[in-house]
């Protein structure tokens, strides 16, 4: 296993895109130590700001880690990242296999453009978790993004593919998605804003937008079916698969195949 | 009196070299405020690059609003004198656009140009104050608020929403408007609301014409985002750190930056009226206003007032661009904030004043310092 530990606070916010463990591999201590970090005009490298330790393994450990560490992760197609702390933004930027694992939390747009692969991050995640950046096509994918506690407003924004399950999050959940699925205990108001297609399961929500309608109780096949490809990963949210759903359909303001499934009573 | 050092009365020369030495050892340089005329906002863009800095506009959060819609699904707007001479139909969102002089004028005459030349024009309101002087039709918002309420006349004017609804004739009069504008502040509706909004007039656009029409901001925000189209080829919240421009409007946002403690020195341009953050008091920051009184920084120079001490390319509401401001016989002192931002240039441009000495200077001159 390959380790960097960050050796103290970085004094600007650093930029990991593209540290994984195949970039890693072919490269000696001396090699990676020279490799570009910093945001600022001081030009930090790797070796500036962390101890390194590497054996050419597919695994990579980030240890020590902080809020000011942004992208890590980014373009990860294998092996395995472990963090020990919290990051910045953009984790797991359009990473297309592998899996990322983080004990702390993320800053904003974790998993944006992410089109395969799993990241699972233990604590909070900031806004537009799973979310599409400025201009961007789309958020997450096509991967699966799983955040154990609160995510912040506009979980799933513009997302195109993949799974997002998660305990918590803010307003505007599944905001202008095109496609995809957000599996949530609890999400706040207006899920679903702009939503073309897609489909969000709540165990509890806020207030919904005039633009959802109610199309019935539903019991589908696919639900269950969903249930069983997470129960691995999350068997609590795979149980709310298996209740009874009542179901809205929405965002009527734009294409409106999009849906919202919260258990009935 | 013209220059203040830590509050004390200082001279031009001194208060310069104060402000060279502040910024030459920065960091993480952040340039905000960006309110004054174009000349001297592109003297920011070109100083940003020479030390590194990132830059962020008074109107950031509001103008970002309005970019992020258009860059994620376009936007066909049109501006206040062609809506004036077209509109046979003016629909103003929220509260904002009643506190605008454009609503007013709007609301004074009729179109004499075009398809819908002749006919009256009709003011129709969603979610406003329902006051004022302008007679106008109210319909509610409802308590899902503004960018709810847009979405829902989105889906009546696309005919995905039937049956009887409070906004269905407001839907109806959008349709059969031979020239609609709607008029909003992207700072109310948010970005979300804004890109729906022009999702609204692209579906109405399938059978008539109507175009947006944004309020712009008090600060200059619509001009700095073409100084930065033209200078960068991105949006204002741009970051010159790694040499070349990076475009993060979350990590360049001047007030984020300051909270994080990441910004270790600033420039705040405020040739115009602009609102003070709090936190040019607390990172060491150089100050250029129009309006000096000497405490707002740790260093304190004054400008001249664009288009009142001197002729100055300003933002022009009613033709929403960028357009010349002549002054009758310009006042010599103080001169434009763009003659300070360009001393600076040239003090830190220079070798003498490069702030890094390199560790390694022979084998790599770009690089060096650590955590």
């Amino acid at each position: 296993m390959s380790i960097l530990t960050l050796r103290e606070a970085p004094p600007e916010r650093l930029d990991l895109d593209g540290l994984t463990p195949a970039a890693l591999a072919g490269l000696s201590e001396a090699e990676a130590a020279r490799l570009p970090v910093g945001t600022s005009r001081r030009g930090l490298t790797l070796g500036d700001c962390f101890a390194i330790s590497l054996d050419g393994s597919d695994e990579l450990r980030i240890v020590g880690a902080t809020e000011r560490l942004d992208r890590v992760g980014a373009g990860l197609s294998a092996g395995r990242i472990v963090v020990e702390g919290d990051v910045g933004q953009r984790l797991g930027a359009g990473m297309t296999g592998g899996t990322l694992t983080v004990s702390g939390s993320a800053g904003p747009f974790a998993g944006t453009a992410a089109k395969g692969g799993t990241i699972r991050i233990a604590g909070n995640a900031g806004e537009s978790a799973g979310g599409a950046l400025h201009g961007a096509e789309a958020g997450l994918d096509g991967a699966t993004l799983m955040i154990g506690g609160t995510a912040g407003e506009r979980l799933g924004d513009r997302m195109r593919a993949g799974l997002i399950v998660v305990k918590a999050a803010g307003a505007h959940v599944g905001s202008r998605m095109i496609a995809g699925t957000i599996v949530a205990e609890a999400i706040g108001d207006h899920p679903g804003y702009g939503m073309r297609r897609g489909t969000l399961v709540a165990a509890r929500h806020g207030a919904l937008l005039p633009t959802f309608v109610e199309t019935g109780r539903q019991d589908l096949v696919v639900l269950k079916l969903l249930a069983t490809s997470i129960q691995a990963l999350v068997p609590e949210a795979a149980a709310l698969l298996r209740a009874p759903m009542r179901r809205y359909g929405g965002d009527l303001a734009t294409l409106g195949k999009g849906e919202l499934f919260t258990p009935v009573g | 009196m013209t220059a203040w050092i830590d509050g004390r009365a200082a001279t031009r020369e001194d208060a310069v070299a104060a402000a060279a030495s502040l910024l030459a050892g920065a960091r993480s340089p952040v340039f905000a405020g960006l309110c004054a005329e174009a000349a001297s906002v592109q003297a920011a863009f070109d100083l940003a690059r020479t030390i590194g800095a990132s830059l962020d506009p008074a109107a950031g959060s509001a103008l970002y609003a309005d970019l992020g819609a258009l860059a994620s699904g376009g936007a066909m707007t049109t501006t206040p004198a062609e809506a004036r001479g077209r509109a046979d139909v003016v629909l103003a969102l929220g509260a904002a656009p009643w506190a605008s002089d454009i609503l007013t004028e709007l609301a004074t005459d009729g179109p004499v140009r075009g398809r819908a030349s002749g006919r009256p024009r009709a003011v129709l309101a969603l979610g406003g104050p329902g006051a004022g002087s302008v007679q106008h039709v109210a319909y509610p918002a409802g308590e899902a608020g503004l960018a709810a309420a847009i979405g829902l006349l989105r889906g009546l004017v696309a005919g995905r929403v039937a049956g009887p609804h409070p906004l269905a004739d407001l839907a109806t009069r959008l349709r059969d408007a031979l020239y609609g504008v709607i008029l909003y502040d992207p700072a109310e509706t948010g970005a979300l609301g804004a890109e729906m909004l022009n999702g609204l007039v692209k579906d109405l656009n399938e059978t008539t014409r109507c175009f947006a029409l944004p309020l712009g901001d008090l600060h200059q925000g619509r001009a700095v985002a073409q100084i930065a189209a033209w200078s960068t080829g991105q949006g204002p919240r741009v970051g010159f750190g790694r040499g070349t421009p990076e475009h993060d409007p979350w990590r360049f946002d001047a007030g984020r930056q300051a909270a994080a403690g990441e910004a270790d020195a600033a420039l705040w341009l405020a040739a115009l009226p602009t609102p003070l953050p709090a936190w040019t008091r607390t990172v060491p920051t150089v100050a250029l206003l129009g309006a000096p009184k000497g405490d707002e920084a740790q260093v304190v120079i004054g400008v001249g007032v664009p288009g009142e001490a001197f002729g100055a390319a300003l933002w022009h509401p009613r033709r929403a661009a960028i357009a010349w401001h002549a002054v009758d016989g310009p006042q010599p002192v103080p001169g434009p904030a763009a003659a300070i931002l360009a001393d600076l240039q040239a003090r830190l441009a220079s070798p003498a004043e490069k702030p890094f000495p390199a560790k390694n200077p022979t084998t790599n001159p770009e690089r060096s310092a650590s955590c």
